[in-house]
């Protein structure tokens, strides 16, 4: 499985399509837009762009990713692997994703 | 008028409510039909079944108190009817709480000439689901069309930063004593943006306890004359002990005014057909003095509360004062010299809540007018933008429905100061563009259209308004919620600090069979709250059921069942689960209802604990655990006051056994902390094993991300074993063990040997001959080096073993995993 590929692909900062020196508030700014064009179906907002090619963006990615963003600690874990563009696995284990159950065994 | 936006907030408090509007510009407090700015939480039903409220059912407390309800707050939930003999009839709690609504509501509408559909209404910050789940059923039986729950301390933080005149940078505290519950929260503003830092509390710590306190010492100087001596666990002084209660707290609100107090009884104290004499004075000083225990409580509530946010006393920007008994000027002063920080001044204690309540509507965008019935003519386009915006300069994103989209659109503030230039729309009809506020007021802004030539088109609607000002961000998780499964295990949906509103979904199996058409078959589907790792150590907060009577078809063992769990932006749970085996969808959340408390369950769960208490002291002296046994002392304290509160429970106090409810559960989960404690070598050992495996495993088949990570995790490991965390340590176990599990199903042969180890055990599976069947099948694949098919025939065998049945009891009944 590519899970640490997919991980990467979801670095909070490709997710809001910014670099990562952004300001607190452009990220609350991007978010709020991104939010806004989504909901209105706008097909600019539906896909975003990471190393590994474009990936679907959905509400709930552009809110948990301002999420990250808001905590000082995983944003600055978040920025360490956006810009080195490699290893994603820190970042998606800080946010504390779940993996789905019964999948690795009992 | 006509034109400005009306978002409107309800305080629905537990002795008093009161509502507030919001125009973009100010907030107004509402007053009611007798002029006063909050409304008595009370209601009373006479023999036609009429409904009185406020003001004028509280002056029947004390004549007609069987028939007259108040403090039905602190039942939301629990599914109790309340009695109303004369009129024959029973009312919940949220029925009555309607009542309030309704009437605030008409109290609006006179003010101004709206009958407002949407609101939000504040909740106490310890309100669970079941509670909250109960106050939007309130609203909706009210008649509102939608409305949006706040937590209080959240209402008046809002309030009062928006009134502030700096930028309100640092740490707040909200200090919010009411009649029944105490909520202490620490909040940050920082550019623009409130945030909940962190709250502590006591739902049981309020005016009330004030006022019992005061009666107890009246009823012991009545009986120091050698008179009865009234007890609230005797029903026959229930009625004296009431009429007493009423005056006592007349008493301390005069008091807060006045240095002196005479008690004055509404009506004469008749015990078992004698009248007791009574003449009483109170001064300021003696209420002070019995109160001051209570106030020292929630101080320490609130010291907790600074330590737990990192914060020395001393640090605080500023503490916002809320609710009725903070009008004592003793407790003002005790407050502001025990913080070390200065009171913010001006602000109403009463009304604070719904102002901010009402602010925060215009945050959600819950305008309370009606739609406008009556379409307009222009091109019809969707809207998205902040309603209220800390930023100066947010987005707008629109689209236009329909075919012929104009070509550009300008977007021009109302006072005329400001025009966005031309934005393009795109070949779906969409725009985005920025527009520009005028600081802390509503800008209103008219959309300007034309088409490719240049005409101008008409859009519906015409212009829109935002409002600048400080704005919340979006609140998160307050506690981890997943679903208890049949190995007592919890599968986490959410995690604490998850950002809301939130869905997610996963993919269960049956333990049990559904036989269509019998009652008595219910599969449950139980969803708890809590970080712990065992299921039973957590709080259920609703059951999903799948129910014989219900299902179109049998739902064999085994079955898939697809769960989706859903919050709100309150936190507010909704689930659905779909079983494609019979093509149907559940959705109805069962038992979201905080328990029933009667007293004689009350009386064995304290014999239960009483007993496990004195256990767990013998064993501590015996070790020298002195921590524990400090701890232990302050347990037996609780216990005390649990137990005084079951003895008002057999008296009749509903509210009291709710309250005695939850100092045992209180306890129960400190005495599984101390247990913890005792196992602490244990847990630790296990973590150290789990490093070593994880090491070994991550090492081996790990990639170069997972092993950075795992050095993270080790470090985070051993910083909970240094603070002594478990439930720190737990989580990052989970992490660990996730890990090694990615790690270890990397390795080609994991699905072989796994394979070996299910196969090992066929004898207990719960369908041998399927078992066999797949194992023959498991052979095969691996014959034929086939790991996809592998694994899926791993995964099916495992589904066969049986859930080990003590598990799943301990587990609320779960019947999936
Ligand atoms: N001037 C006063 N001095 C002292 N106590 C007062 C005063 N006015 C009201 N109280 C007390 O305040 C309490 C009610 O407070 P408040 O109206 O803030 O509570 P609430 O909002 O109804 O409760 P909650 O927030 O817990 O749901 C009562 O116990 C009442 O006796
Ligand atoms: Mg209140």
């Amino acid at each position: 499985m590519s899970d640490a590929a997919e991980r990467l692909a979801e670095n909070p900062f490709f997710v809001l399509g910014l670099a990562p020196d952004s300001a607190p508030r452009e990220i609350e700014r991007e978010a709020q837009k991104l939010l806004g064009m989504l909901e209105l179906g706008l097909a600019d907002a539906m896909t975003y762009a990471t190393p590994l090619g474009p990936r679907p963006r959905t509400a709930e990615r552009v809110r948990a990713a301002a999420a990250v963003l808001r905590d000082p600690r995983r944003r600055l874990v978040a920025e360490l692997w956006a810009a080195a563009g490699a290893s994603p696995i820190a970042a998606a284990g800080a946010r504390g994703d779940a993996g789905p159950p019964g999948d690795g065994g009992g | 008028m006509a034109d400005r936006p009306l978002y409107a907030g309800f305080d629905l408090g537990t002795s008093n409510s009161a509502a507030a509007i919001f125009d973009g510009e100010r907030t107004q407090v509402i007053r009611n039909a007798q002029g006063g700015a909050v409304t008595p939480s009370v209601v009373r039903i006479d023999k036609q079944g009429r409904v009185t409220v406020g003001q004028r059912a509280r002056r029947l407390l004390d004549q007609d108190p069987e028939n007259t309800a108040t403090e039905f707050k602190r039942l939301m939930g629990t599914g109790k009817e309340l009695p109303f003999p004369a009129a024959g009839l029973t009312r919940k709690p949220e029925d009555l709480s309607a009542e309030i609504l309704r009437a605030l509501r008409s109290d609006v509408a006179d003010q101004t000439g709206v009958t407002v559909e949407r609101a939000v209404i504040s909740v106490p910050a310890l309100f669970e689901l079941p509670q909250s789940a109960a106050t939007s059923e309130a609203a909706r039986l009210a008649g509102f069309e939608r409305v949006e729950l706040l937590q209080e301390p959240i209402a008046s933080a809002l309030a009062a930063g928006w009134r502030a005149d700096d930028d309100g940078g640092g740490t707040w505290l909200v200090y919010d004593l009411g009649g029944g519950t105490f909520d202490a929260s620490l909040l940050e503003t920082r550019d623009g943006l409130l945030r909940v830092v962190a709250h502590d509390g006591d739902n049981f710590l309020g005016g009330r306890d004030l006022d019992w306190a005061i009666t107890e010492h009246l009823a012991a100087r009545l009986a120091g004359g050698g008179g009865l001596l009234l007890e609230r666990r005797n029903p026959a002084h229930v009625a004296a002990l009431r009429v007493l209660r009423a005056a006592a707290e007349d008493a301390k609100i005069e008091l807060s005014r006045s240095a002196q107090a005479q008690v004055t009884l509404a009506q004469p104290l008749v015990v078992e057909g004698t009248e007791l004499e009574v003449d009483l004075t109170l001064t300021r000083a003696e209420v002070e003095a019995l109160t001051a225990p209570l106030v020292e409580r929630s101080l320490d509530v609130c010291l907790r509360l600074l330590t737990a946010g990192g914060l020395a006393p001393g640090r605080l920007a500023r503490v916002v004062m809320v609710g009725g008994p903070t009008l004592m000027p003793a407790l003002r002063a005790r407050v502001s010299a025990r913080l070390e920080a200065t009171l913010a001044e001006g602000l109403d204690p009463m009304t604070l809540v719904a102002q901010g309540a009402a602010l925060y509507a215009a945050t959600a965008g819950l305008d309370g007018r009606a739609a406008p019935s009556t379409r307009g003519t222009g091109k019809k386009v969707w809207l998205q933008y902040p309603p209220v915006s800390a930023d100066l300069t947010p987005h707008v994103v629109g689209r236009f429905v329909g075919a012929d989209p104009p070509s550009r659109v300008t977007l021009a503030r109302a006072d005329g100061g400001w025009q966005s230039p031309p934005a393009a729309i795109g070949a779906d009809g969409g725009f985005v563009t920025m527009v520009n506020l005028v600081p802390r007021t509503a800008s209103t802004f008219a959309i300007g259209a034309v088409d490719a030539a240049g005409a101008v088109i008409e859009v519906d609607p015409a212009s829109f308004t935002i409002v600048q000002g400080l704005t919340i961000a979006d609140p998160p998780l307050s506690r981890t919620i997943g679903v208890a499964l049949a190995s007592d295990q919890v599968q986490v949906y959410f995690e604490r600090g998850a950002p809301l509103p939130s869905r997610r979904t996963f993919v269960h199996t049956t333990v049990e069979t559904v036989a269509k058409g019998t009652a008595e078959s219910v599969l449950r589907i139980p969803i708890v709250q809590g970080e712990l790792e065992h299921a039973h150590l957590c709080r259920l907060v609703g059951t999903l059921e799948l129910r014989g009577d219900r299902v179109d078809r049998t739902v064999p063992l085994g079955s898939k069942v697809e769960l989706t769990i859903e919050l709100d932006r309150a936190g507010c749970l909704t689930a659905r689960a779909f079983v494609a085996a019979i093509d149907q969808v559940f959705e109805h959340v069962a038992h979201l209802l905080v328990p029933e408390a009667a007293p004689e369950a009350l009386d064995a769960a304290l014999a239960d604990q009483r007993r496990h208490l004195l256990q767990m002291r013998t064993e501590a002296f015996r070790h020298g655990l002195t921590q524990v046994i400090e701890k232990l002392g302050t347990l037996e304290a609780q216990l005390a006051q649990a137990e005084r509160d079951i003895d008002a429970a057999h008296g009749g106090d509903a509210d009291a056994a709710q309250k005695a409810r939850r100092t045992l559960l209180e306890i129960d989960a400190a005495l599984a902390d101390a247990d913890l404690a005792r196992k602490w070598p244990e847990l630790v050992d296990e973590a150290r094993w789990a490093g070593v495996v994880a090491v070994s495993t991550v090492g081996a088949y790990g990639t170069d991300a997972e092993r950075k990570l795992l050095d993270e995790v080790m470090a985070a490991l051993d910083r909970a074993m240094t603070a002594k965390d478990p439930a720190e340590l737990g989580r990052q176990l989970r992490l660990m063990r996730r890990l090694t599990n990615a790690a270890y199903f990397r390795d080609p042969d994991a699905w072989e040997r796994q394979f070996e180890i299910v196969s090992s055990d066929l004898g207990s599976s719960t369908d041998l001959p399927r078992a066999k069947q797949l194992v023959d099948d498991g052979r095969a694949a691996i014959a034929a080096g086939d790991n996809a098919r592998l694994r899926r025939i791993v995964n099916a065998l495992w589904e066969l073993m049986p859930v080990d049945a003590q598990a799943r009891r301990k587990s609320f009944d779960s019947g999936v995993r």
